[in-house]
């Protein structure tokens, strides 16, 4: 069943010198239980992207469609993870992590008992008092998925979240994602991941949409059929990463080279 | 620490030191710290430059967050340090500690206390032996330890990693502290956490 549904959205903004094309005839869907990668080069609109899918920026022309809806405002069934992690740093964990549920009205027993689940879940347990300063950039990070997490979002969006971490750190916040979304009794129902890391999409998204640089287009759609937990050093696994990466280099300029769509997997 | 056991795990559970750190082009000091913390912790055992998880290292991976958190716990429960400190809260007035009386405690040099002191909170904290207060900087333990009954002088135990994805920047005085064991002491005597 498709959540989202992107058709022919184009994006500009006002430059100093008339409007610049941020994306053009940008077409896919996310379905339920996808695990969605948007790759592309740096400034090629992958955030913006993610903006437009959330509603808290509109498209120039095209539509955004979520369960069969127009996205046309800020749509609640969504949550984001922000690479810079965005807690308020004057509340404790518990409190940011409840920050996103308050805003849905619940009697306060009942965002307790769902703030403790998602401070529990993603090994928060024991931070609950604490502040955002005395916790390390993998804990922070936690907070950010908690608090994404706790409005029990139909589609998770993460924007370059792993980007501000250590490797170490990275490695290990990657795998507990990745343990968070085999939970059949946890959200969301689909994932949207920015990254500008190829093999970390290929290791977490079994989609990758790949788009080119600005003004972006979908150069493919690729998916990555590849058996997890995925081993980064086989040959399955290396010669997707050199695909998607001669996509992204040798992807286009503004309208040459149509968009391949579903033509590729792993396996070829 | 957890970083470094989910990249062995990526290595099949054992591998050389060396090309662990270059998977993820790391210099090897920088995995290190992790990699005595986990051996420390019976995690992980390093031969030969090479790091092969244990039985409870295997164990540890294939968990789910919550059921590492309780194996660590029991690990930490096992060090000198934990022990000391939950030892050391048990006797305390109103059982709770400052982090000055911490850094006293386990008089770790000044340099580094501050730091030192943060990991060891961090780690009862995550593993929910302690808690902390960072406005009055208060230690309190969330069950009582049972009691020992032994005197134990602490001698410059070196800082524990970090919560488990980080890997600390011990210094080199950190991997020299040593001492004599405890008695009845589970953990091997390996620089991270079993100086006593």
């Amino acid at each position: 069943m498709v959540i989202i549904r992107v058709e022919h959205v184009d994006k500009s903004f006002a430059g100093r010198h008339g409007n610049i094309s941020i994306m053009q005839d940008i077409s896919f869907d996310v379905a339920d239980s996808d695990f969605v990668a948007l790759v592309g080069p740096s400034g090629c609109g992958k955030s913006t992207m993610l903006r437009l899918i959330q509603g808290l920026d509109r498209p120039t022309s095209g539509k955004v469609e979520f369960r069969d809806k127009p996205v046309t405002s800020v749509v609640t069934g969504m949550a984001m993870v922000f690479q810079s992690f965005a807690l308020c740093p004057w509340l404790t964990v518990s409190q940011n992590v409840a920050f996103g549920i308050e805003a849905l009205g619940w009697a306060p027993d009942r965002i307790k008992a769902q703030v403790d689940r998602y401070v529990s879940v993603t090994g928060l347990d024991g931070f609950q008092e604490a502040y955002p300063r005395e916790l390390s950039g993998g804990m922070r990070q936690r907070v950010g998925l908690a608090r994404a997490l706790a409005v029990e979002p139909s589609v998770l969006l993460m924007d370059e979240p792993f980007s501000a971490l250590d490797p170490l750190t990275a490695e290990s916040l990657r795998e507990e994602i990745l343990q968070l979304w085999r939970d059949p009794s946890l959200p969301p129902d689909a994932v949207i991941l920015v990254s500008h890391n190829i093999e970390e999409a290929i290791q977490l998204a079994d989609r990758i949409i790949v788009l080119s640089r600005r003004p972006a287009h979908v150069l493919a759609d690729v998916h990555v059929d590849l058996p997890r937990p995925r081993d980064r050093k086989s040959s399955a696994f290396y010669d997707l990463t050199d695909r998607v990466y001669s996509l992204i280099t040798e992807g286009g300029g503004p309208t040459t080279a149509p968009p391949v769509t579903n033509g590729a997997t792993a396996s070829q | 620490m957890q970083g470094l056991l989910v990249l062995l795990n990526s290595h099949k559970g054992s591998e050389d030191v060396a090309l662990l750190a270059d998977d993820l082009d790391l210099e090897i000091d920088e995995i290190l710290p992790s990699l005595d913390f986990a051996s420390a912790l019976g995690l992980v055992k390093v031969h030969d430059g090479r790091a092969t998880f244990t039985d409870l290292g295997k164990r540890y991976v294939a968990a789910t967050i919550r059921e590492r958190k309780a194996i660590l716990r029991e690990q930490l429960l096992r060090t000198t340090l934990f022990k000391t400190l939950l030892r050391a809260l048990d006797n305390a007035p109103e059982h709770q500690l400052t982090d000055e009386q911490l850094t006293h405690l386990f008089s770790v040099t000044p340099a580094p206390a501050d730091e030192s002191v943060q990991n060891i909170v961090n780690w009862g904290r995550y593993t929910e032996l302690i808690r902390y207060d960072a406005v009055q900087h208060l230690l309190t333990p969330v069950r009582r330890a049972p009691s020992a009954g032994r005197t134990l002088t602490v001698n410059r135990p070196p800082p524990p990693a970090a919560p488990p994805e980080s890997h600390p920047t011990s210094g080199p005085s950190n991997r020299k502290a040593s001492g004599p064991s405890g008695p009845g002491e589970h953990t091997s005597p390996l620089p991270a956490m079993a100086s006593a």
